[in-house]
């Protein structure tokens, strides 16, 4: 019993003995966040985009309501990617939060 | 032994309180070394609970008498597979399995996590470890299953009840704790979802996989139990609305219902608040279940007798509710829909009433469970809810859901007109209307809701089969090549939506199985003298006399009964009465014998009882027309899960490449 209680305080003391791997744990910025949520929006109507031309391609949407909603979608992505190239040309000022 | 497994129980109390404490801190400090040094303080709990579960399966093996449960669970002509599964017979030893199963699952989603998710893992941690430390608590201090036997240590065991000396104990509870004890995870990345505002769509990702284990789990468990009841218990059904059954059933409802509405988060932004409260239902009712099941305060084959870990379970899931409830409220301003419902004619509205209806049935049956408690707990009376009010409910709530399951597939998001609505069902809905006619005109037109729900399944097959045959011809169309690669191909790249296609067809069967056996099956009893016959269902039965044989810890009487159809012997069935001899008090079971033919008919019969001084028997017999689908279905559920759960390494890299483009610091 003794060397199972020796073997779990090593297991969890280890971390502390042994070298620091990588880069230290660090906060998200507003401007992380923001990055993401676009990239989500992005990938979100990209997504939407593949799966309305499967639903087209099935027969389940008109091609009238494939056209609108393609047309939406690709809005949609185009926002997020301008919004995209906005942020990454502005200069980053955000520290990481609290 | 004793003494070590105690101590381990308290090592691994001491490992995982550490374990809360320093993901608390880490998150709070943004601490990696703290972080990991909580993980490894998890996985070494685990190998401690392993560890304990061996030496209490030693010690089983081995009769060791001075522990209380190996006494009071075993005995010793008690088969060697029982022995081991008797680990799990008593509450001490069935807290012990959760609690194992809790500190795998919160080992798995570390190693899962070394290198992702790192700003939620901290609060997962906490939060699974905040249920790791109540469980091993109860585990350590109230309910110990190293505690010793009190006084003379007999020479043998009390041996195992009858009813759990079958191969289901070693599938049917592990079943069921893996999907409780799983559904902690998505609501601890729930929690620490809304506590690090971190609601994006990776932790939702997360999240689902373990979702689907256990919902799939806890479905595995409750068919395994269905299964277990009609070949164990001799009552001819498989499902009693017994209250620890109805216990599984609601967070699986409720499961489903969060399977379904995170699609529309994921597609359209919608019901994030929804969602969240889900998550906290279904696992807040995995706890109710575990209350219902272990405090003795419910009548059923599945409790426990009546113990102090009710009341700490109860405060358990006060503490998990209110902590949830707060940080809903907290954080309610994170969770604005990005969309709104736009036409009650879309799949989103389609999933959305699926939910209402899902939960509504699972408040049901919490209300079925629930009146006879507080009644007593109100008047001193208690009341019964039977199995008509159930039976209602599964039909009002039961038919819109099929209904729904075949119109949620084809219909569009967003907004569906009726042009393509019409394009889209039509020969799902001719299908359903001509073959629902022809059943009546078979003669299934007897009962209503039976030809409801065949028809019904008519239509939502068609729609299934419509969706894999569109979706390969689309395949083929662009990439060529013949239909089963085409097919594959198709399934591959879309395991979310033709998995839950797969799921879908096993709810089908289902329905057929329960609506078949319980709308057309056939029932008589009699009394037979040897050479006597009796009719059933379009069997003859004759009796031809008695036959005694003898087992390990058993002696079976069973009756010989010939059985023949139009004329034509087809089988011979042996129903019988165990009687126990390893029990000091006359204990007895009965073992039903069952045909099964190709037509999918199940004769069932059951020896009810036997007089020797006027040298008959009472035989209770049944025909269950396809009740074996209900089994089909199982496999089919388990083959839709497998596909819907398995990783899909596009989506994987897109994830990280997403992540690690956005966040250079977290990659």
């Amino acid at each position: 019993m003794a060397v199972i209680v020796a073997i779990a305080v090593v297991a969890v003391a280890w971390p502390f003995l042994s070298p620091e791997r990588g880069a230290p744990e660090q906060a998200l910025s507003p401007r992380d966040r923001n990055r993401l949520d676009l990239m989500e929006r992005r990938d979100a109507a990209y997504a939407g985009l593949r799966d309305l031309e499967q639903d087209h391609r099935t027969g389940k949407i008109s091609d009238e309501d494939y056209q609108s909603e393609r047309r939406r979608l690709r809005a949609e992505a185009a926002g997020a990617l301008r919004a995209l190239d906005t942020l990454d040309s502005e200069p980053d000022t955000s520290s990481p939060e609290e | 032994m004793a003494t070590v497994g105690s101590a381990l129980l308290l090592l691994v109390l001491a490992l995982v309180t550490y374990a809360t404490v320093a993901s608390v801190l880490a998150g709070l400090r943004r601490d990696r070394r703290l972080m990991r040094s909580a993980g490894n303080a998890v996985m070494a709990a685990f190998a401690c609970t392993v560890s304990a579960v061996v030496l209490l399966e030693i010690a089983l093996v081995r009769h060791d008498f001075s522990i209380a449960v190996v006494l009071q669970h075993t005995s010793r002509t008690l088969p060697t597979p029982y022995l081991l599964t008797s680990l799990w017979a008593s509450q001490p030893g069935s807290l012990l399995l959760w609690l194992t199963v809790l500190t795998g699952a919160g080992s798995l989603v570390t190693l899962q996590n070394r290198h992702k998710n790192r700003e939620l893992m901290p609060w997962v941690t906490a939060v699974v470890g905040g249920c790791m430390v109540f469980f091993a608590s109860m585990a350590t201090i109230i309910s110990s299953p190293f505690e010793r036997t009190v006084g003379v240590v007999p020479r043998d065991g009390f041996g195992l009840d009858p009813s759990l000396q079958n191969p289901y104990m070693a599938a049917h509870p592990p079943a069921l704790y893996l999907g409780y004890v799983s559904f902690a995870v998505p609501f601890a990345f729930a929690m620490a979802a809304l506590i690090t505002r971190r609601t994006d769509a990776r932790w939702l990702a997360s999240v689902r996989r373990w979702t689907l284990f256990a919902w799939a789990s806890l479905g595995v468990g409750m068919l395994l139990g269905a299964h277990w009841a009609y070949v164990e218990i001799g009552w001819g059904g498989y499902w009693g609305w017994d209250p620890v059954e109805n216990a599984a059933l609601m967070p699986w409802l409720a499961g489903t219902a969060y399977l379904h509405s995170v699609m529309v988060q994921e597609k359209r932004g919608m019901l994030k608040v929804w969602n969240v409260v889900l998550v906290t239902a279904t696992f807040a009712l995995s706890i109710f279940g575990t209350f219902l099941t272990r405090s003795g305060v419910v009548d059923s084959i599945h409790s426990f007798v009546q113990s102090p870990v009710g009341p700490a379970l109860l405060v358990f899931l006060s503490i998990v509710l209110a902590f949830a409830t707060t940080l809903l409220v907290w954080r309610l301003p994170l969770l604005r829909s990005d969309h709104k419902l736009e036409s009650v004619v879309s799949r989103e509205a389609t999933f959305l009433f699926n939910n209402l209806l899902l939960l509504a049935f699972a408040f049901v049956i919490l209300w079925g469970v629930a009146f006879p408690l507080l009644s007593e707990a109100v008047r001193g009376v208690r009341s019964t809810v039977s199995v008509p009010y159930y039976n209602f409910f599964l039909v009002a709530f039961g038919l819109p859901l099929l209904a729904l399951t075949g119109v949620g597939p084809l219909i569009a998001w967003r907004r569906a007109t009726p042009g393509s609505l019409w394009r889209t069902f039509r020969w799902p809905v001719i299908s359903a209307a001509a073959g629902g006619a022809l059943l009546a005109l078979l003669g299934l037109g007897s009962s209503w809701p039976g030809l409801t729900a065949f028809s019904l399944c008519i239509f939502v097959t068609v729609t299934i089969g419509l969706e894999f045959a569109r979706g390969a011809s689309a395949r083929r169309a662009i990439a060529g090549g013949s239909w089963p690669r085409a097919l594959v191909d198709l399934v591959s790249r879309n395991r979310r939506r033709y998995g839950g296609y797969v799921v879908h067809l096993a709810v089908v069967l289902l329905v057929v199985g329960i609506a078949a056996s319980g709308a057309y099956g056939s029932v008589n009893q009699a009394a037979l003298k040897p050479g006597q016959s009796m009719q059933v269902g379009g069997y003859t039965l004759t009796y031809a006399g008695m036959r005694s044989t003898t087992g390990p810890n058993y002696v079976d009487t069973a009756a010989r009964l010939v059985v023949s159809r139009g004329g034509s012997t087809v089988g011979t069935l042996y129903p019988a009465v165990r009687d126990f001899t390893d029990h000091s008090v006359k204990t007895q079971s009965n073992e039903v014998d069952i045909r099964h033919d190709l037509r999918g008919v199940d004769v069932y019969t059951i020896l009810q009882g036997a007089d020797p001084s006027k040298n008959e028997v009472v035989i209770k017999a049944l025909v269950n027309p396809m009740v074996s689908l209900i089994w089909l279905a199982g496999l089919v559920f388990v083959l839709g899960a497998a596909i819907t759960i398995w990783p899909d390494p596009r989506e994987a890299r897109q994830l990280a490449r997403r992540y690690s483009t956005a966040l250079a610091k977290e990659a």
